[in-house]
């Protein structure tokens, strides 16, 4: 066997691949935190629920995927702003821990909600993608699609943040947000804004998941780990940090499970993470101070 | 005052003869008597849907047909029910919970493994009965000379062995290849479940002289399994040996077709394989000629083997399991499997302990555990009962238990193997319609 075969270069595609599917999930992530400075634990489980909307809307209402995917984007979109309004707003004065575990209830609560309403069971919206076949190589669709999908978001994110009037705002706020208060900027109006488009772009992730994943109450303990500290990588609210970090860890995961044992790809992944919380604690693309 | 005084004395004599006439002499101990079980399973957590909570169904349908009929040996039954969430740690302290603060007197159930081992130990030490219906793995007997904790069901090491077995045998007149050549890939979730079933995969892989060509564990939870199907790729085995739960299973079966990984068979080993609904919803058709190892669904036995009764009772789990779950295409094996280990429990281990030993204390039901002694048959899973002794180095394990293989053909399982069990020749290799058929 050697060390650089097809097999290798399949590996790479599949970690950035794979990266595509985490940056997507880091996003809006980063967003939230970057803008009104709070980490949404539960960010997966909203991601959870935007899988079930699209389970229901595809397999239940037979509603058209692109119809039920912007349904989808919509409604955890609101459930963002909603998180924001009921949860957060109330506790922006409050120490970070306490933001910190009250988004943590909610990430049981929502849990919970999900099991009595949905029940146990395993979902699936029983769509298989035909295979992609290049030079010898075989490339998932869904991953493919997963992979644009964080690609496209990212740019317009950037465009939105760079080009808007509400998006100069946004990183105004981001930068200072009692100075910006003082002169004028209606800072809930930006929170409420930012929210929605974060749980958008959790709407966004549950689309593309649903389409290689089953859908369970617990289907957010397989990827809220993994995203934090892909953001953690980044830097927290740094959005071209999280994109980078992602496929660091995509590739580290994915090359070193190819050579030694799956798990040995997680323990590098891991071990590159705390090394870099000793070297670059700010993150991977955070300027020297 | 005439009638006073004849009150005062037919009273008593009345009373004493009520009492008397309605229980007979036997009986007037056990009057008020109750068993309280602790039933442990996942309600939630990932394990619930992976085959858990079908095997709590399977229990609670047989305990609440015994407490319909009025208990056992003048016992009422009481079950107390508490989810294990899916993690060894509340597994462990809901035991302890049911027996410290609730007084039961003996836990059921148990679907993991992983839950299996630790919580073995502790109630082992509190000095309670275990009646294990589900968790396969060796590790939780092995060696560890447990007094108070039985197993009615086949050891994982039996799961490894019973599909290297089958291989072995149809090597050559299936697959066109002397065991030698025939190239082996065993890959398993990593917990103690998927561990144990894969040593006796690979025990018996070299006994039959096959090639492994990969033996590879990863983490049930883990949310990419493509590189274990690339290097499963570049390993090209003619057949895969997997141990999972679900969605593990769905995850790797559909990164594998994306990849196009390619092999001649495919054996599952019980768990997310026996819950043949979800792996039809997930996988479409593409789930056509797999192979799952798992004692026999209680729909598939020979109901002409059995002892006589017990197709009564098959039927009877059969009606009560389409009203819990109407509209379920192929029953799932877990719920017949809870189901009958907890009637070999009901109606074998319940009554001895109370009328040879005395009550229903820990000792008791472990004497009359250990007297148990029924023969191939005698369960409605087709296999008999008797468990190794004490001294034994699997103490606790029930020595006649089997499982057996189905393959799924356009829904429906067919038993395949061991010989004596078959309804019908498997299909081997994977026919080409498969999207997984060696080219």
């Amino acid at each position: 066997m050697g060390i650089f075969d097809v097999y290798l270069l399949e590996a790479l595609i599949n970690g950035v691949l794979l990266g595509g599917v985490l940056a997507l999930l880091s996003l809006g992530l980063n967003l939230v935190f970057g803008v009104i400075d709070v980490v949404w634990i539960c960010y997966a489980e909203l991601i959870m629920l935007g899988m079930y909307a699209m389970y229901f809307l595809s397999r239940v209402y037979h509603a058209p995927m692109v119809l039920a995917a912007a349904i989808c984007i919509v409604t955890v979109g609101v459930l963002g702003v909603l998180l924001h309004v009921v949860v957060i707003a109330p506790l922006l004065g409050a120490a970070p821990i306490n933001q910190l575990l009250a988004t943590g209830g909610v990430l049981f609560f929502l849990q919970s909600a999900a099991t009595i309403l949905f029940g146990i069971e395993f979902k699936n919206l029983g769509v298989r993608l035909p295979v992609l076949k290049v030079a010898g190589m075989f490339i998932s669709y869904a991953r493919l699609l997963a992979f644009g999908a964080a690609l496209i978001g990212m740019v317009l994110v950037y465009l939105f943040l760079r080009r808007t009037y509400t998006g100069t705002a946004i990183r105004a706020i981001a930068q200072d947000r009692q100075i910006m208060t003082l002169m004028g900027v209606d800072s809930r109006r930006i929170y409420v804004i930012t929210s929605a488009l974060g749980g958008g772009l959790a709407g966004l992730a549950a689309c593309l998941l649903v389409l290689q994943y089953d859908v369970h109450p617990f289907v957010g303990l397989t990827f809220g780990p993994i995203t934090f500290l892909i953001c953690v990588l980044g830097g927290l609210g740094n959005f071209g940090g999280g994109f980078v970090a992602a496929f660091v860890f995509a590739e580290i995961i994915s090359v070193g499970g190819l050579y030694l044992d799956l798990e040995w790809g997680y323990v590098f992944a891991f071990a590159f993470f705390i090394a870099m919380m000793f070297v670059r604690p700010q993150g991977l693309l955070a300027r020297r101070s | 005052m005439v009638l006073s005084r004849l009150s005062r004395v037919l009273g008593p004599l009345i009373v004493t003869a009520l009492v008397l006439s309605a229980s007979p002499p036997g009986a007037v101990d056990a009057q008020g008597k109750k068993l309280k079980i602790g039933v442990v399973y996942d309600y939630t957590g990932p394990l619930a849907g992976g085959g858990s909570e079908l095997q709590a169904l399977g229990a609670k349908i047989m305990i609440d047909h015994f407490i319909k009929k009025g208990g056992v040996e003048g016992y009422q039954i009481e079950a107390l029910y508490a989810d294990a969430q899916s993690k060894p740690e509340v597994a462990i302290n809901e035991a302890v919970r049911l027996i410290e603060q609730e007084k039961v007197d003996m836990l059921l159930g148990f679907y993991s493994s992983a839950q299996c081992v630790p919580a073995a130990a502790r109630i082992e030490q509190l000095k309670k009965f275990m009646w294990i219906t589900t968790c396969i793995s060796s590790a939780v007997l092995e060696n560890r000379h447990l007094k108070y904790v039985f197993r009615a069901q086949p050891s994982g090491r039996q799961f490894g062995l019973m599909s290297t077995d089958f291989l072995a045998q149809n090597a050559k007149t299936k697959l066109g290849k002397d065991p030698k050549d025939l190239r082996v890939a065993i890959i398993h979730e990593d917990g103690a479940y998927g561990v144990d079933v894969s040593k006796g995969n690979e025990e018996g892989a070299r006994k039959a002289g096959f090639n492994i060509v990969l033996k590879e564990g990863y983490a049930a939870t883990a949310p990419d399994l493509a590189s274990l199907v690339t290097k499963l790729k570049r390993a090209r085995p003619d057949v895969i040996l997997h141990t999972g739960y679900n969605p593990d299973i769905t995850l790797f079966l559909r990164q594998a077709r994306e990849l196009g990984l390619r092999f001649s068979a495919l054996i599952g080993h019980g768990a997310g394989y026996g819950v043949y609904d979800k792996l039809k919803e997930s996988l479409g058709k593409d789930v056509n000629y797999f192979f799952n190892v798992d004692p026999i669904s209680i729909w598939l036995t020979n109901e002409k083997a059995l002892k006589p009764g017990l197709a009564g009772m098959i039927k009877m789990v059969g009606d009560e399991y389409a009203k819990a779950r109407p509209g379920t295409t192929i029953r799932s094996a877990h719920v017949g499997m809870a189901a009958s280990n907890t009637y070999v429990f009901m109606t074998e281990v319940l009554p001895r302990a109370v009328k040879k030993y005395g009550g229903v204390d820990a000792d008791a039901l472990r004497k009359a555990a250990l007297d148990v002694d029924l023969p191939e048959g005698g369960t409605m899973l087709g296999f008999g009962v008797k468990f190794e002794g004490e001294g034994a180095p699997m103490a606790g394990q029930n020595d006649r238990a089997f499982p057996v293989i189905v393959q799924y053909v356009d829904d429906t399982a067919h038993v395949v193997w061991p010989k004596g069990q078959q309804q019908r020749e498997p299909v081997l290799p994977l026919p080409d319609a498969s999207p997984y058929a060696a080219q």
